[in-house]
């Protein structure tokens, strides 16, 4: 540890950043609570209120990073990355992923992406992989300064673009690299597949110790298990709520709140936060509010979301009465909750990160949006065909075709890219959607 | 003796009563089928195949591999095949082997097999598992049962046909035999049964040939020698346009060519055997070889083989291969090694724009 980093992180997060942070999240309630009182009218529902404390959760979580080099040792880790080991061992825990989604939103990808493209990454690669690379090595800060890894961990349960991409930043910053190398699920797990994942967590662990400089402790690993367990079923609860006519939140919400959920699961604050969100869920339901002032159609909307046209494409559908009342794509850092176990971390780990949604077959998803159709009630499916994320998109045309003929639900690709705008033609969308939810207004 | 089509190994095989197996590139065990009675023929998008019944089922964004291995399947001369063996080799990969299995349901049996991304003690013990469960299904499909011994006969003639692939692909003199004619005799180790491709190479390339064979370049200048990179080269007249511009192929890092050079194995068991063959082979990005790796293996080939530059020729949209492109650059620039990317979609003939720059890469080169 060395002296000035600790009392720069104690200065500058410890003190300043989180009183700072504190205020912010006042000021923006205040704002919040501000529009509730508004009369009604807009066709939007106001933010939830705990958008705010969201907010601050995620900024305090940055900007320790900010401050974390020389006082913690930092992991940068994929998004569906057996984490647990790591957090029990003190890692302060970087998701360039997530980090490339707020780069989306806040429309600064792209920026990002060209400085990747001019060093030679091609356009046609992952677009957060590419505004991941162009963050590092352009030096540039789009939103915060990130600290430099001292240790990478890849998991390919979500593709094998994160292989090859954490094989560039281990290049890059000459850092070990621990990958979980998970089985694609053709079928359902077998035996050997289990094992595979298991051994390979367990030689993680040497691994993650000598970079921590410190043992494991299986009683923390279990309570971190723990938490991450109970953050992920609060999660699903505040998800399924929109089961509800009118439906309390949207994918959107979905989307905009799931932060925590993706890097800062086993965090106990994490559960306050979730907790909290279903309480606000729950008094919209009760007094009758929905997300959608009009709800007239609701929407299934499967894979990443248009980071950069979240606000054009709920307002767009919310002038329409449409609600996009559900996401596989939110879901899936839900659904695997009742697969943790507590008491037997690494075996239960070895079954849960074989298991996402991206690394199952193509039929298992369309399973998924069945029963999710089925139980969110829903008139239509909007398929993301993301055009830098190929183990998402490669399939829905099958998807799509088998939901509207055998299943008898209208369903569309929507063509456009997670990050990177300049593969998404707002007017072309625009006309497309029209037609879409002229086609499910016909269905009645 | 002429190369035999594949048409011409499909029927022989049938003959043989053999079944036919339609495999998706790269790595998998040929040795295991053939001990099944099962001829591998291999699928790597075909550019004469009509793309329209694979572009039904995948966006214009999918590798050419993936649509037209495809449409060769849906719609073109896979249709025949017996069985179909989808090794996980990309995230198109296993959108195709997936979409197979859960939507279109051929006639035929899908299999796949994952190829663990790793050169560890668990990669390798997993392997050796998959290996056996791959067996199993092959089993419940022919109704066979190899015992160890016909499955190490089996290996032994593969690992005999691997040491003809290494002669042709390591020991290449542009004099010995021209580029285009070495890479189909390369390339018929996609469709051939070992015993067939041992013996053309024998009689095209003997063991101990020497270098001076019939001039494959005329002229007064010596050719610009390059290492071919990427996938697989379609089609295959960019042999004769690298020829045409004054250079020659004297090494490469092809998906369907060096990449596949496994080692001999040995040991009593012949699953062992497979996997430690699998595992056994140079760099590849697509089993997760660090790029450290493959940058030390491909400027050892350069020096090795006099090759002055790299000429990455690749599927578009093959993420496998892009990721790794700009480090590779620098890392064999550093050796004075230059490296070009481009790109094709398959087709019958490449674009003249391709052509410009791989010309003026030759001539920057000369
Ligand atoms: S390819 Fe898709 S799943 Fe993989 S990192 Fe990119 S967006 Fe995520
Ligand atoms: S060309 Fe690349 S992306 Fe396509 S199947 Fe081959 S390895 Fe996969």
């Amino acid at each position: 540890m060395n002296l000035p980093a600790q009392l720069s992180y104690a200065v500058g997060y410890g003190l300043v950043g989180k009183a700072a942070l504190w205020r912010q999240r006042r000021k923006d309630e205040r704002a919040i609570l501000a529009r509730m009182r508004q009369p009604s009218g807009q066709l939007l529902a106001p933010p939830l209120l705990s958008s705010a404390r969201m907010k601050e959760l995620m900024s305090r979580h940055y900007l320790q990073a900010r401050y974390a080099t020389g006082v913690r040792k930092v992991a940068w880790v994929t998004s569906g990355a057996p984490v647990e080991i790591l957090q029990a061992l003190g890692f302060l825990l970087i998701y360039p992923e997530n980090h490339a989604a707020l780069c989306g939103a806040r429309r600064k990808a792209v920026d990002m992406c060209v400085e990747a493209e001019h060093a030679g990454y091609s356009r046609d690669l992952c677009s957060y992989a590419r505004t991941d690379i162009g963050t590092v090595i352009s030096g540039k800060a789009p939103i915060t300064r990130i600290p430099k890894p001292d240790l990478l961990l890849c998991c390919t349960n979500i593709c094998q673009t994160v292989l090859y991409w954490y094989r560039v930043l281990a290049h890059h910053f000459k850092v070990p690299l621990i990958v979980i190398d998970t089985p694609f699920l053709f079928e359902e797990a077998q035996a050997h597949q289990i094992d595979f994942v298991k051994q390979q967590l367990e030689e993680a662990i040497p691994v993650a110790e000598q970079v921590a400089g410190r043992t494991l402790s299986f009683p923390t690993l279990k309570d971190v298990v723990h938490a991450g367990k109970r953050a992920s079923e609060l999660w699903l609860e505040v998800l399924n709520r929109a089961q509800h006519r009118p439906a309390p939140i949207t994918a959107f919400d979905g989307f905009t709140n799931m932060g925590p959920i993706v890097d800062l699961r086993g965090e106990p604050e994490t559960i306050r936060f979730y907790e909290t969100l279903l309480a606000e869920v729950d008094r919209r339901i009760e007094t009758g509010v929905g997300a959608v002032a009009n709800e007239r159609m609701r929407v299934l909307w499967d894979n990443l979301p248009i980071w950069y046209r979240m606000g054009w494409l709920s307002g767009l559908l919310a002038q329409r009465g449409v609600s996009i009342v559900a996401s596989d794509y939110t879901y899936a850092w839900g659904e695997l909750a009742p697969m943790m176990d507590p008491d037997r971390p690494i075996e239960s780990a070895a079954r849960v990160y074989l298991h996402p949604i991206l690394n199952r077959s193509t039929g298992n998803k369309l399973h998924s949006m069945r029963r999710m159709a089925k139980d969110f009630q829903c008139d239509g499916v909007i398929l993301h065909s993301d055009r830098s994320c190929k183990p998402y998109s490669l399939g829905q045309i099958a998807q799509r075709d088998w939901l509207a003929n055998e299943v008898g639900v209208p369903a569309f690709l929507l063509e456009a890219d997670h990050s990177d705008s300049r593969a998404f033609s707002e007017e072309q969308a625009g006309n497309r959607l029209e037609a879409f939810i002229e086609l499910m207004e016909a269905r009645g | 003796m002429q190369i035999p089509t594949r048409t011409d190994a499909i029927a022989i095989a049938r003959q043989r009563g053999d079944r036919i197996a339609g495999v998706l590139p790269i790595h998998y065990p040929r040795a295991l089928l053939r001990a099944h009675g099962v001829q591998p023929i291999e699928i790597w998008a075909p550019p004469r195949q009509d793309p329209t019944a694979g572009n039904a089922q995948f966006q214009a964004y999918a590798c050419a591999i993936v649509r037209h291995g495809a449409a060769l399947l849906l719609d073109g001369p896979g249709r025949d095949v017996d069985l179909i063996l989808v090794p996980h080799t990309c995230d198109a990969l296993q959108g195709l082997g997936s979409v197979l299995l859960d939507f279109i349901k051929p006639r035929q049996p899908v299999l796949t097999l994952y190829h663990p991304r790793g050169r560890r003690q668990a990669d390798r013990l997993f392997l050796e598992r998959e290996l056996r469960r791959l067996g199993d299904r092959l089993q419940a499909v022919t109704g066979r049962q190899p015992g160890d011994a016909e499955l190490h006969a089996a290996i032994d003639t593969e690992e005999a046909a691997n040491e003809r692939l290494a002669r042709l692909c390591l020991r290449q003199s542009p004099a010995a035999l021209s580029d285009r004619e070495r890479y189909t005799l390369v390339r018929s180790r996609e469709y051939l049964p070992a015993e067939t491709f041992i013996t053309l190479v024998d009689a095209r390339l003997p063991e101990r040939q020497e270098e001076a064979g019939r001039p494959a370049h005329d002229g007064a200048r010596r050719p610009v020698r390059l290492m071919l990179g990427g996938i697989v080269p379609e089609p295959m007249s960019v042999f004769d346009a690298i020829n045409g511009m004054g250079a020659a192929v004297v090494a490469d890092d092809l998906a369907c060519g060096s990449r596949r050079l496994y080692k001999r194995t040995r040991g009593p068991d012949p699953y062992a055997r497979l996997a430690d063959s699998l595992m056994s082979g140079p760099p590849d990005p697509t089993l997760g070889s660090p790029i450290a790796e493959r940058a030390e293996y491909l400027t050892t080939r350069m020096r090795e083989s006099g090759a002055r530059g790299l000429l990455v020729y690749d599927v578009k949209f093959c993420e496998p291969e892009l990721f790794d492109l700009p480090q590779l650059r620098d890392r064999l620039s550093a050796e004075r090694l230059p490296m070009l990317h481009v790109e094709f979609e398959t087709a019958t003939t490449i674009a003249q724009q391709t052509l410009n720059r791989i010309e003026a890469f030759v001539e920057m080169l000369q």
